[in-house]
């Protein structure tokens, strides 16, 4: 790589209104099908680019205006490098195999800012995603897999959110293995994170990867669209948990509609999360420690779940009085307080009852306190 | 444009009425886009050569720039010809920074002068990546070089730069001193087949001539007695800044008008003699090398070095500042060769540290980020060593910077290379060469300032005819007159160092020093008694702390004496102090002591580890004694003067009124220059 090719580079990324498609696009007619750099390129005359590449009046103008911003982009350039980053570019031998080959040129972005090993981008890989709210549970399961995947010398891939994500980090690492983490903004607005994982940048087990412009400080857009990156890093994908919206819900499902494999921890019982309905939306179901599951759907009907949380509330309700939080935690149903008490609420069978905090109650038993433990069957009727 | 057209440009904006040749050759070069090194002397007019094309880009023409005086002088006179042109550099406050960034980034600065240490500067950053810029101009580019004279770390980013602007952006790189190998060396970092030219580097105006000497005490006869042979006024160099102070004293003494100048005093003490220079309040002013880069005075009429420089390049470099207005200069190197191929030597020996003091770095780096003040006080070394064993790592690629909450921090590199010493080494054989070759200018019969010129790369000048050689004028021996050596020996007792103290965070005055530490036969006596057992310190030590005291203090009403208790060296200050109190009939107390059991000082390497190992140290056992008392604070040596700053700042708090410090020795600590 060129040095002085990486400013242009970052500058097409900038290109307001051009998509990774066309940019990528015209990255290829330039430097493949011409074979110019792309230092040549933008000295061509506006004929050649018309005529040569086909660009049309708005392309050409902003064409035109990023070649005067390329000194700025030198400026930026030279931080980076300064700062120790590296610049990876699509082209490059170093660019991730995985990640081009399932996001295609569609997809893929062009520019990859990355500091640490990066040979790791070329190693087999595990994807390990969920929700930020996770489980014991579902964290344990990111502590096998992240296990698993350094047996194996998978790289561990994740998104260093809170949650299964730093579980899949630190799991890694303490497992020594190799990890790289794609991060929701631009790799110059992160060093106080980058701090934390320092020693294991220096001794080559962690890479940082963003493909956002460095400048870019955190946002909930660009949370979101690297998640695609992640999953796209990944050669295998496991969920640890996940509810039925939000970031891992939304990668899941895209994944699947585009045909990726990914793995699901199959649910314990009563746990509440949106794990089985992946799997039934076609996401393979894996058990605890990672093993494929065969038939997953055989024994599980849709609609039991609710009557199944339904039966074990009632059974608690019938004979006392209970806060939304008690019943959690007697039953371990993993749910919110506030979902449960949404869920109360709508029953007509049970009862609220004012006070701090507010309690229920299985409506059939009216009797007075005193008859609190009356046995269950005065209330079938 | 033609040349024709661009003249009547120039006439109309800058009032000039044609180009020379190589200014034209230059210029038609930037119009192209292409990369130019341009070497000629100071006072050529280089800046023309990047100030015309600067307003006739669209947008703005930055100029790296070490030299902060010369470029406020130069935009200064850029806005009267109606240019908008400004400067961005660390004299300046924030808020005007700041206005001067908002401006650049609304296009409305043509010219742009730069400081390279603004490139750590992380709004400056920021900017640069919003300006629109037509231009990039690096001044005094041997700073470029590992194999020039001054390089200087800062630099390095600008190199960086430089290698990913577009091919097509215009960069000129200008310098008056450059040796083929430098030349090279810029035309290779800064790439894309920089081409260069060189002007003619004689400077027909300047009579250069060599004094040999037997001794120290020969050269301040000489100038003694015969400076003010010389028209005008002018600039004398020394290796030291003890000496430029010694010097500058001795002159004084002998009734030549004359000021010490070196990177020792503050700001604003600096900026006054640098006014002063212009002004010509002096016959002389004695300075180190820090003062010179940026003189913006047309007619000094004189540059004498007393202390050999380390190279011919550098010593081009430093007598380039005299003479600019053409007319008559004198220069002279006086040199004693038994004595003056030391200092030069250090230097060379010393410009790197030792190598396990790299490692110790690097050791520190690898177990965590740091900043650089972390390292100074972990690693207990001097800050210039860590400065320069940081440069030189992030130069080899073993480690990088990084900005955590905008400060700015060293990370070791994964897959980072080992410490490259033979490059260490290379430099050091380079460097010896080049002061070989210094020697050799003293000792030729052949004409000097075509030595100069060759060695610089200038290989069309002929013998100047007004050197020594030349004329046939050598000054072979000093003659030391009987009147002259006495009038040296009572400069001896009469020259006392003043300790700048005065602050506002205490009540401490400037006190003084009977000598410096290695000047006579007062450091000596003062290690026998201290480390010898050569008892308390001898009467005319005292004597010669009393004349000082009366000197500097004069009349002052002074309450009580203190001194500073001893970590090592047992009674001898307080001995010392007792026989003060008796010959000045001050009362004395014994009351000030230690508290913590603290090293000794001068195990402590840097600044920072003295003023932390002092810290909070002291205490006084009798507070009444000290409230609205003005006292005198006795010590032996003043090195960094953490501790006088300490108990000064300790008695101010219990309310003392004044802290009068008085030593025997100021020593020139840890640096030299």
């Amino acid at each position: 790589m060129i040095m002085s090719e990486i400013p242009y580079w970052i500058g097409l990324t900038q290109l307001k209104g051009w998509n990774i498609e066309k940019i990528n696009k015209l990255i290829i007619s330039v430097l493949h099908e011409n074979k110019l750099s792309l230092e040549e390129f933008f000295n061509l005359s506006i004929t050649e680019w018309s005529e040569k590449f086909l660009l049309q009046g708005n392309d050409i103008v902003a064409l035109l205006n990023l070649k005067i911003e390329i000194p700025n982009f030198s400026f930026l350039t030279e931080e980076l490098l300064l700062q120790g980053f590296e610049i990876i570019t699509i082209n490059s031998e170093d660019y991730s195999a995985t990640l081009k080959s399932n996001l295609k040129l569609k997809h893929s972005p062009p520019v990859l800012y990355v500091k640490g090993n990066k040979k790791i981008l070329n190693e087999k890989s595990i994807a390990i995603v969920g929700s930020r709210n996770a489980s014991e549970v579902s964290l344990k399961f990111t502590d096998n897999i992240a296990k698993m995947a350094s047996e194996q010398f998978k790289v561990v891939v994740s998104g260093f959110a809170k949650g299964v994500d730093r579980q899949a980090l630190d799991s890694a690492i303490k497992y020594i293995g190799h990890s790289v983490i794609v991060l929701p903004q631009g790799v110059l607005t992160f060093a106080s994170g980058i701090r934390q994982y320092y020693n294991e940048i220096v001794r080559g087990d962690l890479l940082v990867l963003s493909t956002f412009f460095p400048k870019a400080p955190w946002s909930v857009q660009l949370a979101m669209a690297r998640n695609p990156i992640i999953y796209g890093l990944a050669d295998e994908i496991y969920v640890a948990q996940s509810d039925e919206k939000g970031g891992t819900w939304a990668g899941v499902t895209d994944g699947l509609r585009k045909d990726r494999t990914i793995y699901v921890r199959y649910p314990e019982r009563g746990e509440l999360n949106a794990n089985l309905k992946l799997i039934q939306k076609g996401a393979k179901a894996v058990d605890f420690d990672g093993n494929l599951i065969e038939e997953p759907l055989k024994d599980v009907a849709p609609a039991d779940k609710d009557e199944e949380i339904k039966t074990r509330v009632y059974d608690l309700l019938k004979d006392k009085e209970l806060s939304s939080v008690e019943i959690i935690k007697r039953t371990n149903i993993e749910w919110s307080a506030r979902k449960m008490t949404d869920f109360l609420k709508s029953l007509n069978d049970i009862k609220t009852i004012k006070g701090k905090p507010i309690k229920f109650r299985y409506k059939f038993s009216e009797e007075p306190q005193l008859f609190v433990s009356e046995p269950q069957e005065i209330y079938e009727k | 444009m033609t040349r024709t057209e661009a003249e009547v440009i120039l006439k109309k904006v800058f009032k000039l009425e044609s180009f020379y040749d190589t200014q034209w050759a230059v210029i038609e070069k930037i119009f192209k886009g292409d990369r130019i090194l341009l070497i000629e002397k100071t006072g050529y007019g280089k800046s023309l050569c990047f100030q015309f094309p600067a307003t006739q880009f669209e947008d703005t023409t930055i100029i790296f720039s070490p030299l902060i005086a010369l470029m406020r002088d130069q935009v200064n006179k850029l806005k009267q010809l109606g240019i908008n042109a400004s400067c961005i550099n660390s004299n300046q406050t924030l808020n005007e920074n700041n206005r001067i960034i908002s401006d650049a980034k609304e296009n409305k600065i043509k010219i742009l002068y730069i400081a390279p240490e603004r490139m750590e500067n992380s709004e400056w950053l920021e900017t640069a990546s919003q300006i629109k810029i037509s231009m990039l101009v690096v001044d005094e580019a041997h700073c470029i070089s590992m194999w020039g004279h001054d390089f200087r770390p800062s630099y390095r980013r600008i190199v960086n730069l430089a290698g990913l602007l577009p091919t097509t952006f215009p960069i000129l790189a200008t310098t008056a001193t450059a040796t083929p190998k430098v030349e090279e060396d810029i035309k290779v970092q800064i790439g894309k087949n920089m081409s260069s030219i060189r002007g003619n580097l004689l400077r027909s105006n300047f009579h250069l001539n060599v004094i040999k000497v037997k001794s120290e005490d020969e050269k301040f006869i000489w100038l003694g007695r015969n400076i003010n042979r010389f028209d005008g006024n002018g600039l004398i160099y020394t290796g030291t800044r003890s000496n430029a102070e010694i010097y500058a004293s001795w002159l004084e003494f002998a009734g030549i008008p004359s000021v010490a100048y070196h990177g020792d005093l503050d700001g604003i003490t600096r900026k006054n003699i640098e006014k002063g220079l212009i002004e010509n309040r002096w016959k002389c002013i004695v300075s180190t090398n820090a003062l010179g880069m940026g003189i913006d005075k047309p007619d000094i009429r004189f540059i004498f070095h007393t202390q050999m420089p380390e190279s011919p390049i550098h010593y081009y470099q430093e007598i380039g500042r005299a003479g600019r207005d053409g007319i008559k200069t004198y220069i002279i190197l006086f040199y004693n060769p038994d004595e003056d191929t030391d200092l030069p030597l250090a230097f060379i020996n010393g410009s790197k540290p030792s190598l396990d003091k790299y490692d110790k770095i690097i050791n520190l780096i690898k177990q965590k980020i740091m900043g650089e003040t972390d390292l100074i006080l972990a690693s207990n070394l001097t800050s210039t060593q860590t400065r320069v064993i940081l440069a030189d790592l992030i130069d080899q690629k073993i480690i990088n910077e990084t900005f955590i909450r905008g400060k700015a921090k060293f990370e070791y590199k994964f897959l980072a290379p080992k410490l490259n010493t033979k490059l260490f080494e290379e430099l050091r054989e380079t460097k010896l060469k080049e002061l070989e070759k210094m020697i050799q200018y003293v000792d030729i019969d052949t004409c000097r300032m075509k030595f100069l010129c060759d060695y610089l790369g200038d290989n069309y000048t002929e013998n100047c005819g007004k050197c020594d050689v030349d004329t046939n004028k050598i000054i072979k021996k000093v003659i030391v007159q009987d009147e002259w050596l006495k009038k040296l020996e009572q400069f001896r007792f009469n020259n006392f160092p003043v300790l700048n103290f005065k602050s506002n965070e205490s009540n401490l005055i400037n006190g003084v020093a009977a000598s410096f530490y290695g000047f006579s036969k007062v450091g000596s006596t003062i290690h026998k008694c201290k480390y010898e057992n050569g008892g308390d310190f001898p009467d005319e030590l005292i004597q010669l702390v009393l004349n000082a005291y009366r000197k500097h203090y004069g009349d002052l009403k002074l309450d009580l004496i203190l001194y500073v208790p001893p970590t090592e060296s047992g009674d001898l200050v307080k001995n010392f102090a007792i026989k003060i109190c008796e010959l000045l009939n001050i009362k004395i107390s014994h009351a000030l002591i230690k508290c913590i059991k603290t090293q000794p000082q001068k195990i402590f390497q840097n600044h920072l580890s003295k003023m932390r190992n002092v810290c909070d140290s002291f205490l006084y056992l009798n507070v009444a004694d000290i409230k609205d008392k003005s006292i005198l604070l006795i010590d032996d040596i003043y090195d960094s003067g953490a501790t006088i700053k300490e108990i000064g700042r300790y008695l101010t708090l219990l309310g003392a009124k004044l802290i009068a410090p008085l030593v025997i020795a100021k020593t020139v600590g840890g640096n030299i220059k």
